[in-house]
């Protein structure tokens, strides 16, 4: 019996790996092969790749951006979780809600906000010129790195911050009492201890920026980036070329899994286990000290909930075509949303819904079977799994329209390839929810239950699911927040009257609607906003426990 | 009911942790699997409950073979380490989880919960959530969990190895008293030989897979089969010895330590050649050098006041020490550095094979 119970859930095991084969492998696979194809008459992608000298630029400069993204990103972000985790000041309580507020972003959002205060007809640039300071154009390499960096700092600062949390203040006594200064100290227990989760963020920050399409198309003007220029190459009327996209796709997975492996690997020899830890106590600032605090953590938080404010006001601003009215208010951009073009609301709510109820359940059985129910299969699974972390949106997208373009499984042009580019585009944040919970689930609990007369099956479902629960409401609703806020996979998959909000909204910023961009950016805020609000006040579940 | 454990193999992460191993527990015994991490013991435990499966052999429940029933058709209690309790669920709904499993009545439910919860101390604290409960409080949860389906076998894994050392002599004597009163045959695991010692009826003393000695409390510790179970039970001497020529069971030999012939018993037919020489520190009795008493020559080389008794460690002259203990405080003590001889008993002097 037992035999032949472990072979049922070898044989999940395998139909879920089946699955993952034919939607995932099997799309990245066929961006690696089409890349080696000779669709045009310039020859394979490679050819044309190594043969213009754009496409070289184009990785350079994406390169160039990720290291100076990263290396803001991480001085804003490092000493923000060190003055979080060690001190006390005014407002402190308003930074510790900084996460949140990038995860309710979306990041199309984040570059339209910037347009609008510093873009050419911007209401910053417009003051400031108007007091005689003329500033550098927004569009190019000021524009890019300044709204990244004030993005992305919040993975620096998450990652240090629990790495910070978790060091045990001890040690640090320890290090005085054996005679070294108290800031010495730290520099030689505190700094070698947090300094892999510090790098660890900063790739992923890395990893972010070359995978980042919103702002690098909105704000990148004539700076050549590789996620701008695989996504013309795969929508542009004129020259979609199949092999030049996946090549281009191809550059781009690898540059991201070289990082990713990097990232694993000071992670697993940089991890110290700190045990026993008795975390610091804040000490609290008075004077100028907490002022000077105060002011920069109030700078940061301000540039971070900006976004969010300015949608509210564009959303309600008079607006005849591209120009703003500031300071008239209508509601004819919300009336509009809701009324007379509500289809990217409605598609966006049916396809983010399906894809979170699809994504949660996967996870679940995938996260199970991992942790729970080892066999020759789940390892593949687990690293299967993990692989959409390398894909950018852009790559994923086109792998699956090439993948499903025709043959046995024609799904380009449907509704469903987009659930399907969201379902996989979240299934690693997915699977890390439910199985960092699984693991705190002693193995004790389910055979208890069955000791107690209890099937297996019956057992999974009465005492390790229940235990289960408030972890996939968190996952569900963090897999929602970001599906409904997706863009650089759906973009490329959509087909007409298929647009989502996000869609909605770059087109408009595309020709230049603000305001009505801006209204479509309230509901989506909206729809973001509302689930995590009832789950972390009605349900009081903790949405972040599970994701650094 | 019985527990009969016929040639029993059992493997674990691809590894034979079992191998062959018979064993027969009496219906009702208090029977405690003793031995030290990674002897095989929770292994044991595990396959009969039914956590593991069996590679070969039999193992019957009274007169059923359960080697191949999966383990929520086995009627087992079993009483985890962790103790496993629900976290999500009250501890009334703990104790009735089991019974609700097999569709008993709810009216039926209540009054065999209460009952138990009133037998383990606990009927006040039917509303609380496990995380409410202190640790001594979650045993007696657990424990009245894996009784109340009034299982054919109650199986615990160390669970006292998670209390405090004052509030296990407590438990100890509560969970004999309940196992007496139900009757239940148990299988007890532990690398405590105290706890094994005060609670067991039989003890089998398990080494790397095997039972190496199987008895009551008594017999183990007083006529340990091998200096491995004598080690283990107590902190036995173990001398090397040589015997002179071949001795049959229960027969006297006199063997040579540091020049002087002791006299020693052996349990089992020996041959001759080295041996091990066997004594439990109480039965070593301690004199001043030169009173009437002849003894083997040793100065006191460390000395332990522990109240009830002081423990001391006595130098033979080839450089050996010996561990002895004189109880009471009334004795007359000698002090470090102090000669001493020191005297044998041949019946509890025991020759063993090495």
């Amino acid at each position: 019996m037992t035999g032949q119970l472990r072979s049922l859930w070898f044989w999940l095991s395998l139909a879920m790996l089946a699955l993952l084969t034919v939607f995932l492998l099997y799309p990245v696979a066929n961006i690696f092969y089409a890349s080696l194809g000779s669709a045009s008459a310039k020859g394979s992608g490679w050819a044309i790749l190594f043969g213009d000298a754009r496409y070289g630029r184009a990785i350079v400069n994406t390169i160039i951006l990720g290291g100076a993204v990263t290396l803001f990103a991480t001085a804003i972000g490092v000493p923000l979780a060190y003055m979080t985790a060690r001190y006390d000041y005014p407002g402190k309580g308003i930074v510790a809600i900084l996460p949140l507020v990038t995860l309710v972003t979306p990041e199309i959002i984040v570059a339209q906000t910037w347009l609008m205060m510093l873009g050419n007809n911007g209401l910053l640039r417009r003051w400031l010129l108007d007091v005689g300071v003329t500033l550098p154009s927004f569009y190019g390499w000021f524009g890019l790195i300044t709204s990244m960096t004030f993005i992305y700092y919040t993975y620096a600062y998450i990652g240090t911050l629990a790495a910070i949390r978790g060091f045990d203040v001890q040690l640090e006594e320890a290090a005085q009492s054996l005679g070294t200064s108290p800031m010495k100290s730290r520099w030689r227990v505190l700094v070698p201890v947090v300094l892999p989760a510090v790098l660890a963020s900063a790739l992923l920050v890395f990893t972010l920026v070359v995978g980042n399409f919103a702002l690098a198309m909105i704000l990148g003007g004539r700076v050549e980036l590789l996620s701008v220029m695989t996504y013309q190459a795969a929508v542009s009327e004129t020259s979609a070329n199949p092999a030049l996209q996946s090549t281009l796709a191809t550059v781009s997975i690898s540059l991201v899994m070289i990082l990713l492996f990097v990232q694993r690997w000071i992670i697993s020899r940089g991890r110290y286990e700190v045990t026993q830890g008795r975390s610091a106590r804040p000490a609290r600032l008075r004077g100028a000290q907490a002022t000077v605090l105060a002011l920069v953590a109030a700078t940061v938080v301000i540039i971070s909930l900006l976004p969010l404010l300015s949608v509210v006001i564009g959303a309600f601003t008079v607006s005849r075509g591209p120009v703003m009215r500031w300071g008239q208010w209508t509601t004819a951009h919300i009336e509009r949303v809701f009324l007379s073009a509500p289809g990217p609301m409605i598609n966006t709510l049916t396809y983010a819904g399906i894809a979170t109820l699809i994504a949660i359940c996967l996870s679940a059985v995938i996260g199970y079977l991992i942790v729970k129910k080892r066999n020759v299969v789940t390892p593949v699974l687990d690293y299967v799994t993990v692989l959409p972390l390398a894909l950018s949106g852009t790559a994923l997208g086109i792998g699956l329209i090439h993948a499903f373009n025709v043959g046995f499984l024609p799904l380009t042009g449907t509704a469903s390839i987009i659930v399907l580019a969201y379902v996989i585009r979240r299934l690693p944040f997915g699977m890390r929810n439910a199985s960092s919970t699984l693991y705190n689930i002693p193995n004790s609990i389910e055979e208890a239950s069955i000791s107690l007369g209890v099937s297996p099956a019956r057992s999974f479902l009465k005492v390790v699911l229940p235990l289960m629960v408030p972890a996939l409401v968190a996952a569900a609703v963090l897999t929602w927040t970001t599906t409904v806020a997706e863009l650089s996979a759906s973009i490329i998959v959509y087909s007409g009257g298929r647009e989502t909000m996000p869609i909605q909204i770059f087109k408009l910023i595309e020709g230049g609607l603000m305001a009505l961009a801006s209204a479509y950016g309230l509901v989506l805020v909206a729809v973001i906003v509302l689930p995590i609000l009832v789950a972390t006040r009605v349900f009081r579940i903790d949405l972040f426990s599970s994701r650094t | 009911m019985k527990i009969a454990i016929e040639s029993l193999a059992v493997r674990y992460d691809q590894k034979r942790v079992i191998d062959d191993l018979s064993l027969s527990i009496g219906s009702g015994t208090f029977f405690t699997l003793l031995g030290p991490s990674g002897c095989g013991k929770t292994t044991l435990l595990r396959a009969i409950a039914g956590f593991l499966p069996v590679d070969s052999g039999r193992l019957l429940f009274g007169e059923k073979d359960v080697a191949r029933l999966p383990a929520h058709m086995r009627n087992i209690g079993m009483v985890f380490q962790d103790y496993a309790l629900f976290p999500d669920k009250a501890v009334f709904d703990n104790v009735a989880y089991g019974l609700r499993a097999r569709r008993i009545a709810e009216a039926e439910i209540k009054r065999k919960v209460a009952h138990i919860l009133e037998r383990v101390g606990l009927e006040e604290f039917g509303a609380r959530l496990p995380a409410a409960l202190s640790g001594g409080q979650r045993q007696r949860v657990a424990l009245a969990r894996a009784l109340v389906i009034s299982p054919d076998v109650l199986l615990m894994d160390e669970p006292l190895s998670n209390l405090d050392a004052k509030l296990r002599h407590t438990v100890r004597s509560s969970i004999v008293e309940l196992q007496r009163e139900s009757g239940i045959t148990t299988v007890f695991v532990t690398h405590d030989q105290d706890e094994a010692l005060a609670m067991s009826d039989r003890i089998g003393v398990m080494n790397a897979g095997r039972l190496e000695q199987v008895g009551t409390p008594t017999e183990i510790y007083r006529n340990p089969r091998s200096a491995y179970v004598a080690d283990f039970i107590g902190a036995a001497n173990i001398l090397p010895v040589t015997l002179p020529g071949p001795v049959r069971a229960g027969e006297l030999v006199t063997v040579d330590v540091a020049g002087h012939g002791i006299g020693a018993r052996a349990l089992h037919p020996i041959a001759a050649g080295a041996v091990r020489l066997v004594v439990r520190p109480e039965d070593v009795g301690i004199v001043r050098a030169g009173s009437a008493e002849r003894g083997l020559p040793a100065r006191i080389a460390r000395r332990q006041y522990l109240g009830s008794k002081t423990a001391y460690a006595a130098a033979l002259a080839t450089g050996l020490d010996l561990n002895v203990e004189c109880s009471g405080d009334g004795h007359d003590g000698f002090a470090v550095g102090d000669a001493v001889a020191l005297t044998f008993v041949p019946s509890k002097t025991l020759v063993l094979p090495s």
